[in-house]
């Protein structure tokens, strides 16, 4: 009769020791296993993001000068734009500061803008999130907000050395308090579905019963600024269905995601800054 | 020791490419879930010792690189290699078409498990379920096609490290 080891002998046996043991190894072991394991798979991460940045730049060398002239034209005509804008939102942030020190109003956060490129993207049925290239070493604390031009991307839901993980606004994990445009009663918005070649979607909970939407008349769904996180007035989606609830006293809806959350390639971070420390400008 | 070091390597190389494939289905909404890969060429050709260090490794670079606890491929990953070590004196394992077809049914079994393992905690966990039958069906398609390639570099990858640890260091005996 051939000798077999324990563990040859008793696989499943095996399994179930190490699954025990595994399910004893401490909290902190595990923290720092997975932190080195996550930092160990960075550098490809990053490696595979500056080779697709450098895929880009070749592609775009290949723009004839006449383009790139008519596309600084096109920047400059934005520019003027923004300038203008620029200085009446100064103007309201004096005004702001003015009517909160008359009336001792506490004061709205302030943020550092970090604006960081996406290193990758991970949309399954399971989870939606981003590896952003700055970490650590840019200060990017957890828990604070993400934004793109569209509105609201996500929050941070881990900081690395040199990366971070952003949790996307469609994750069935992540809520948070939002209101209708135009109405001050919070509303309770979670990530939801995300159907293959279509937008992603969320779902409204405690939506009061005089506010209605619809496919045919949507309504904006922004931050409420509750809870001291996200700013107000961020765009979450488009409130696109609302019919009443089980429980007969709120309605509860569906929210429409914007298209593009899957196919980010730069986002911004708001970093929150100490309550005495001077705000930075944007950039 | 090199043989794990290898495995593990190719393993890496693996998850790279599959991070890169979902970076670039992201925007279409598909995900392409490879779990069978990191165990199936380890269980089905290589010893118990280093096949199961490597799909372990293999576990635990997912697990760091996924929102779910830290653990879970590890466990899930261990029990299929186990599973297929088992079980691979009595089946064709040299033949390819069989390790596609072995690779396919483990990737739905794993497939299950996880979607059994996370949609408790999803809001509508029914609706979800056309969108898993999408990724699901691109999984196997991107699995019937990478399975032979993949199976092919690890024994390469092998080869290359065994003629290497093997090669004269002109040291006199």
């Amino acid at each position: 009769m051939s000798f077999k080891r324990f563990d040859q002998a008793n696989p499943f046996l095996t399994l179930g020791i190490v699954v025990a043991a595994w399910l004893l190894v401490p909290a902190v072991v595990k923290t720092f296993a997975r932190a080195s394991f996550f930092e160990l798979t960075a550098p490809v991460t990053l490696a595979a993001s500056k080779v697709r940045d450098l895929q880009e730049f070749w592609s775009l060398n290949l723009h004839s000068k006449t383009e790139l002239i008519e596309a600084g034209r096109d920047l400059a005509r934005i520019n003027a734009s923004y300038e203008v804008a620029v200085q009446q939102n100064a103007e309201l942030h004096s005004e702001i500061a003015r009517l909160e020190s008359l009336l001792r109003l506490p004061s709205f956060s302030a943020y550092r803008y970090e604006h960081a490129r996406v290193a990758r993207r991970d949309f399954s049925a399971w989870w939606q999130r981003l590896v952003i290239r700055k970490g650590r070493n840019f200060g990017i604390p957890v828990g604070a907000p993400v934004v793109f031009t569209g509105g609201v991307v996500g929050r941070i839901s881990e900081v690395h050395a040199t990366t971070a993980v952003v949790e996307l606004v469609s994750s069935a994990s992540f809520r948070l308090a939002g209101v209708v445009e135009g109405d001050t009663r919070p509303i309770s918005f979670q990530g939801g579905v995300n159907p293959t070649f279509a937008p992603p979607r969320g779902v409204v909970e405690l939506m009061p019963l005089d506010l209605a939407a619809s496919p045919l008349s949507p309504k904006r769904l922004v931050t409420s600024g509750f809870g001291g996180v996200f700013p107000p007035g961020l765009t979450l989606g488009t409130v696109v269905r609302a019919e009443l609830g089980s429980d007969g006293l709120f309605k509860s809806g569906e929210v429409r995601l914007d298209e593009r959350l899957g196919s980010l390639t730069e986002v911004t971070v708001l970093v929150p800054l100490a309550p005495d420390a001077p705000a930075r400008p944007a950039g | 020791m090199h043989r794990p070091l290898t495995l593990a390597v190719t393993l890496v190389l693996l998850w790279a490419i599959l991070a890169e494939l979902n970076h670039a289905l992201s925007g279409l909404h598909f995900h392409v879930f490879g779990g069978a890969l990191f165990v199936a060429s380890a269980a089905l050709h290589q010893p118990l010792r280093p096949g199961l260090a490597a799909s372990l490794f293999g576990g635990l670079v997912c697990d760091a690189n996924t929102p779910v606890a830290f653990g879970t491929h590890f466990v899930l990953f261990a029990a299929a290699h186990l599973f297929l070590h088992r079980v691979r004196d009595r089946v064709p394992r040299q033949d390819p078409v069989f390790a596609i077809v072995v690779v396919l049914l483990l990737n739905l079994a794993l497939f299950l498990a996880f979607s059994l393992l996370l949609l408790p905690a999803s809001p509508a966990s029914f609706v979800v379920w056309p969108r898993l039958l999408a990724d699901l069906i691109a999984s196997q398609l991107v699995l019937a096609f990478a399975t032979p390639w993949f199976f092919a570099l690890q024994d390469r990858a092998l080869a290359l490290a065994e003629k290497l640890a093997n090669r004269p260091t002109g040291r006199p005996a």
